[in-house]
């Protein structure tokens, strides 16, 4: 059977509270660095100073005799032994970019590690770096994909030409046609500032040897173990059985925890070589520089429209700064072809062309962070239909609710060739200006409000895919498809249910839903559910958490599994009752007939699986313990439509948003209070990508964003009250449900951009590059003089 | 991020610290409340030989509010002056500038003495200290002399401090009758260090401005003391009408006599505009406070 | 040579006495001399607040802070603010039932701040509660909850302390 609305909902849909969340809110949470194993070493890395240099020398001689340090690493030791992260492979990369654990020959960004120091603890490992001769040769500097990408730029990767890391062209649909036949063309550029996760927890890993029956145990603040594992296996040449690794529990993740990087890779093999637990923590300097950046990126975006605000076509060119190396695991290619490639977003769009490239520069290396490329193509494309509505003299709200996906045209197959459907795109976006009082909000923008202050309204929508099965991939042309996963549910001999998945969670309450869905399957009471979910030694095989796939997939294994066990049940219970499996079920943890003449515990049938299988034949006894599998084959979209409303200082620039209203399709809800507080989160980032936060390097590629000083999250006064409605419809994945972890950090970036630059657009002025920092804002002003975006 | 080694030493009295001063010479460091002090030295970025703690030094306690003065020790936290009626009714601009002081478990800790002498470019204190016409109290072991504002601080992170000397009080003068102060300031979040902000005082008499002090925050080089705004106004009429124009005329001379410097936060371009900016809105406020119309 | 010191300090009421290096911040030495490790470590130059305790009662960044200070201090942290039986502070009790925590990195330092607060301003204005815990990142939950919690536990009127002794006493 296969219902796509959730049945027996009784647990599902409520905001349970979480039992994950007590350890935590009692200050017993076990993170990365609360794990202490006796005899366990400390490291520190050497990372390098200069942007793009040769090595010419590594003088270890005081490191290495300076009291409590036990060694120093460096690159050249480790040639032969480990193999080295080569990008991975996808249909149209550019050429390879080989990254050492620990730099040899060359350094191509400021951060990028040289030496790794072991000592007694981590002050003296940091002691031992300080007298560490390095002498390097400097070489010229990349810093501008636009420039990198000329003939004749230094090359950062003797074989990546035009220093691409990726580049692809694409179009679908007759594009020059409709540009050159449409009433009018509105172009823009816009920068992308550069970013990054900012998880409050660092990286970090315990390298444990011999623990166990494990050569090597691997405990790592990341989402997905068992890729992890795999990595591990082949890059120290081990068997994956002989490797475990151990999920703690993680202060944020959001993406940044999902690439696969060489410092932990190194402390294991010192594990493996010293014999001896080897433990390495990021500090924020080094979080600053050594965890995978994102966004960054130039677009040119066109497109192409009728009089009556109908898009005809897009087109774009897109420039992404992907740092010095294509991250390990999802490669350079994710953001480029993500943000060109979603360019349509949840509009009506027949007719697509872009050109998207991933340029290696002497930065930090970018991987996948909340939403990867979606923020950046949503911001654009949603300023420019601003732009659009501006020439038409129409309402921008109206020029999206012509131009959305109505629910009456699904399934829809957009020009980048996906297919909408089971998706509230229009819904929401009327919901979102019921909430808002919309019309209101214009006629009190009209009448100029009396503080002084110029106030601009932004309206946004997003299609979100999320939950992607096999014939999705993250990224065209990605080779890695984790479109499954798997879930193990187990019924112990004392009536506890398991819940078994590698699906870590950095505070999204994942076991807490699937434990959710558990409950209401199999007719158990949530308290006798529990649940495992960071640990390879225990979990099924699975990809982990990232790409909001752990609602859909998760729960779908969930689904499943829980449906085999119940039928296991029933039908040892009826031969247990003597009574037909039609005329049972099972309430709040007992198996009863429906009239409830007889009854028996979960307890008492684990017990006698087990202990009493004599007595029970042997095809009725299968065991209480079952692993599926959950492909959906095709993603689930989820939608939204944000209302963002704004005041801006024309004296200092300031942004302050007064009112924000957040109207979603996220399908069907597990547990509303936890959904919430991803949606929040969510536009709380797109705050900071909007209006705060900025990675920024000079000419020379050193980072000068280098403390929590310099990169400026939103705090409590800069994140407003949110307030969130729904406009819910469920997907066609097993149990209706959607992904909710990514889809708001569009939203908010995209309706805050808007709204800055309806603001200045009150007083002739626009904003093309973001954040909209104050200053920007003035220069969009011309209050201050505007530096050209080049 | 862990702090390169250093001698600690904890004493409980002052002419102790001072003699372990004199001996560490450029190689030593007071540390007071630590709220500036200790991210240099997790970062690395400063690594003293010697550490003197005075936490332990009663004496240096003191918050005193005289008749003339107020006497400010050097152990006094930014949170005891937000906690003290007597500052916020007799030095009302002290009092306004350390609510801008960064956050609550900074202000518990960190010491007024401390930021002056630190005198970073965004810092509240050592621009209201000049304001105010205060003056900097330092000790050594050869003995004590006292500076005024002015005169203490030298450029950017710097001060007359010689090695093996330390502030041990800060002294405010009472303002006088008539006075009206205000501290405004711009940062990109609550808290965070001030790309541009001014400190100001108005003495009004008979509608007119006996007397204005006005240092802006943020210009690179530590409290920049306005003067030719100053001038401006001084003897000037500043009725209602006349205040728009009196104060545009005194922040154009700012902007035209700061030279800031720029950093990831801000280009000079704009710390200049902001410099003008602030230094309009604390005019404007301090002139409402010292009778002048309320402000829009 | 300076370089150890022996400190005395009391830590949720319990009083220790040990070595340490002058080098040492008060939160290495929570979490790991003391294995109080529920107090986190997010940025080391005191803007994130996940460090913050209490010392002497009033919140202080423990990674500001050297061990060798805390010499005959009192300290409260997270793990303070649980009764022996294990009943939870009425804070935290209000975190958890509003979802005021997600990773729960930066919940210790939340605590202590919030209950800072109602110890100052027992009756705080949702601005007010924004203000006083501006001090402390949270990258997780965009705040709502938090502020939720805080408010919530302003109105029941009973989170305002960190003493459990004291506490009971006032029962």
């Amino acid at each position: 059977m296969s219902d796509a609305r959730f049945s027996n909902r009784k647990i599902v849909g409520t905001s349970v509270i979480p039992d994950e969340a007590i350890p935590l809110v009692e200050g017993d949470g076990r993170f990365l660095n609360d794990i202490k194993l006796p005899g366990m070493y400390h490291v520190a890395f050497l990372r390098s100073q200069h942007a793009h240099a040769k090595l010419k020398s590594i003088d270890t001689e005081n490191a290495r005799k300076l009291t409590g340090v036990i060694k120093v690493l460096t690159g050249r030791e480790l040639l032969g032994k480990v193999d080295p992260f080569r990008s991975m492979p996808n249909r149209f990369s550019g050429g390879e970019s080989v990254q050492h654990w620990l730099a040899v020959e060359k350094v191509r960004f400021v951060g990028e590690a040289i030496c790794a120091v072991v000592a007694e603890d981590r002050a003296t490992a940091e002691d031992a770096c300080d007298l560490i001769n390095v002498g390097y040769d400097p070489l010229p500097v990349v810093t501008d994909p636009r420039l990198g990408e000329k003939d004749g730029a230094p090359l950062i990767h003797d074989t990546c030409t035009n220093n691409y890391l990726i580049k692809r062209e694409y179009q679908r649909g007759d594009v020059d046609e409709k540009f050159k036949s449409a009433d009018l063309v509105v172009k823009r550029r816009f920068k992308i500032g550069r970013k990054q996760a900012l998880c409050l927890e660092g990286r970090g890993c315990v390298a444990g040897y011999r623990e166990n029956t494990f050569t090597l145990t691997l405990w790592m603040s990341h989402q997905l173990p068992y890729v992890v594992r795999h990595y591990l296996a082949r890059h120290l040449r081990m068997a994956e059985t002989d490797i475990r690794v151990i999920i703690p529990h993680t202060g944020g993740g959001f993406g940044q925890k999902a690439s696969i990087y060489p410092e932990e890779f190194v402390c294991a093999h010192l594990a493996l070589t010293l014999r001896r637990p080897v433990k390495w923590v990021e500090d924020r300097v080094e979080n600053m520089v050594a965890s995978t950046h994102a966004r960054d990126q130039y677009i040119e975006l066109s497109l192409a429209a009728n009089s009556d605000g109908r898009i005809l076509a897009l087109s774009s060119d897109v420039w992404v700064d992907v740092g010095a190396y294509s991250t390990y695991l999802w490669s350079a290619g994710m953001e480029p072809l993500q943000t060109a490639g979603l360019m349509p977003g949840p509009y009506r769009i027949d007719a697509l062309r872009y050109c998207t490239r991933g340029v290696a520069t002497n930065k930090t290396p970018t991987g996948p962070y909340r939403a990867v490329g979606r923020p950046s193509a949503a911001c654009s494309l949603e300023l420019l239909i601003d732009a659009l509505a501006r020439k038409l003299e129409l309402d921008p709200a109206e020029v999206r609710m012509r131009n959305l996906i109505p629910n009456d045209a699904m399934p829809y197959r957009n020009a980048n060739n996906l297919v909408h459907e089971n998706v509230n795109y229009v819904p929401c976006l009327e919901l979102a200006m019921a909430k808002a009082s919309y019309q209101a909000q214009r006629a009190e923008q009209r009448a100029a409000p009396l503080n002084g202050k110029l106030r601009g309204v932004g309206v946004a929508c997003f299609a979100e895919l999320t939950g992607l099965g096999t014939s999705t991939a993250v990224g065209p042309g990605t080779l890695l498809q984790p479109g499954r996963d798997a879930v193990t549910v187990r019924l112990e001999t004392t009536g506890v249910l398991t819940v078994a998945a590698a699906l870590p969670s950095q505070g999204q309450r994942i076991m807490t839903a699937m434990r959710q869905i558990a409950a209401d399957e199999l007719g158990m009471k949530l308290e006798d559910i529990t649940s495992i979910s960071n640990d390879t030694a225990t979990a099924p095989y699975g990809f982990g958490t990232f790409a909001s796939r752990t609602a859909v997939l998760g729960s779908g294994a969930t689904i499943k599994a829980s449906r085999e066990l119940r039928q296991r049940i029933l039908t040892m219970a009826a031969f247990v009752l003597q009574e037909a499996v039609e005329q049972l079920t099972i309430v709040d943890s007992v198996v009863r007939t429906l009239d409830r003449s007889k009854t028996i515990t979960l307890a008492a049938m684990a017990e006698k699986s087990f202990f009493s299988a004599k007595d029970i034949p042997q095809e009725l006894n299968q065991g209480f313990e079952v692993t599926a599998f959950y492909d959906p084959k095709f993603g689930s979209f989820a939608a939204g439509a944000h209302v963002a409303t704004v005041d801006v200082d024309p004296k200092t620039g300031l942004v302050e948003i007064v009112r924000y209203i957040a109207a979603e399709d996220v399908g069907t809800v597990i547990n509303p209070a936890v959904v919430e507080g991803q949606i929040i989160g969510g536009i709380a980032q797109g705050v900071g990508e909007a209006l705060l936060e900025e990675l920024v390097y000079d000419e020379n590629g050193q980072p000068r964003t280098v403390t929590l000083a310099d990169y400026l999250v939103p705090s409590a006064l800069e994140v407003p009250r949110i307030e969130l409605h729904h406009a819910n419809t469920p997907s066609a994945a097993l149990g209706g449900f959607k992904g909710c972890g990514e889809g708001s950090i569009i939203g908010a970036l995209s309706a805050i951009a808007c709204a800055v630059s309806d603001a200045l657009n009150l007083k002739g002025g626009d904003i093309y590059d973001f954040p909209a920092s104050p200053e920007r804002v003035l220069r969009g002003l011309g209050v201050i003089p505007s530096e050209p975006m080049d | 991020m862990k702090p390169a080694w250093f001698d600690y030493h904890a004493p409980r009295r002052l002419d102790e610290a001072l003699h372990l001063l004199a001996e560490a010479g450029a190689d030593g460091r007071v540390l007071a409340g630590g709220q500036s002090l200790m991210p240099m030295l997790n970062l690395r970025i400063l690594s003293p030989a010697v550490l003197v703690d005075i936490n332990r030094i009663d004496s240096l306690t003191s918050l005193d509010a005289g008749d003339n003065a107020l006497r400010v020790g050097a152990l006094v936290r930014h949170a005891d002056l937000l906690r003290s009626a007597d500052v916020r009714e007799g030095w009302p601009l002290l009092w306004e500038a350390t609510t801008q002081v960064a956050h609550i478990a900074i202000r518990n800790r960190g010491t007024v003495c401390g930021s002056v002498s630190h005198n970073d470019p965004a810092a509240e204190h050592p621009s209201v200290l000049v304001t105010m016409g205060g003056s900097v109290v330092i000790a050594s072991r050869g003995g004590c002399r006292e500076l005024p504002a002015d005169e203490f601080f030298t450029g950017m992170l710097s001060n007359a401090l010689e090695p093996g000397e330390m502030v041990v009080e800060l002294r405010y003068p009472r303002q006088p009758a008539s006075t009206g102060t205000a501290f405004v300031e711009f940062a990109r979040r609550l808290g965070d260090f001030a790309i541009a902000g001014a400190a100001a005082m108005l003495t009004m008499r008979a509608g007119v401005c006996e007397r204005a002090r006005l240092t802006i925050v943020g210009m690179g080089e530590g409290p920049f003391r306005a003067r030719e705004a100053e001038s401006t106004l001084a003897g000037r009429k500043v009725g209602q009408a006349e205040s728009q124009d009196a104060f545009a005329d005194a922040a154009a001379k700012v902007v035209a006599a700061v030279a800031p410097h720029e950093d990831v936060h801000a280009s000079s371009s704009y710390r200049r505009h902001l410099a003008g900016v602030m230094a309009a809105r604390a005019l404007e406020t301090a002139f409402a406070r010292a009778g002048g119309r309320p402000v829009g | 040579m300076a370089r150890e010191q022996s400190i005395k300090v009391t830590v949720n009421g319990r009083t220790y006495e040990k070595t340490v290096p002058v080098r040492l911040s008060l939160a290495d030495f929570l979490r790991d001399h003391l294995h109080l490790t529920g107090t986190h470590i997010g940025c080391e130059h005191g803007v994130c607040g996940a460090c913050t305790i209490m010392l002497n009662g009033r919140t202080a960044r423990s990674c500001l802070t050297l061990a060798v200070q805390a010499d005959d201090a009192k300290v409260i942290t997270i793990e303070g603010l649980r009764a022996e039986d294990g009943t939870r502070h009425p804070m935290q009790q209000m975190f958890l039932e509003n979802f005021a925590l997600q990773c729960g990195y930066c919940t210790p330092g939340m605590l202590v701040t919030a209950i800072e607060l109602l110890q100052d301003n027992p009756n705080p204005s949702e601005l007010e509660v924004r203000e006083a815990l501006s001090g402390n990142i949270c990258r997780c939950s965009g705040y709502q909850a938090i502020i939720d919690a805080v408010l919530e536990a302003a109105q029941q009127g009973n989170a305002a302390w960190t003493d459990w002794s004291t506490r009971s006493q006032e029962r």
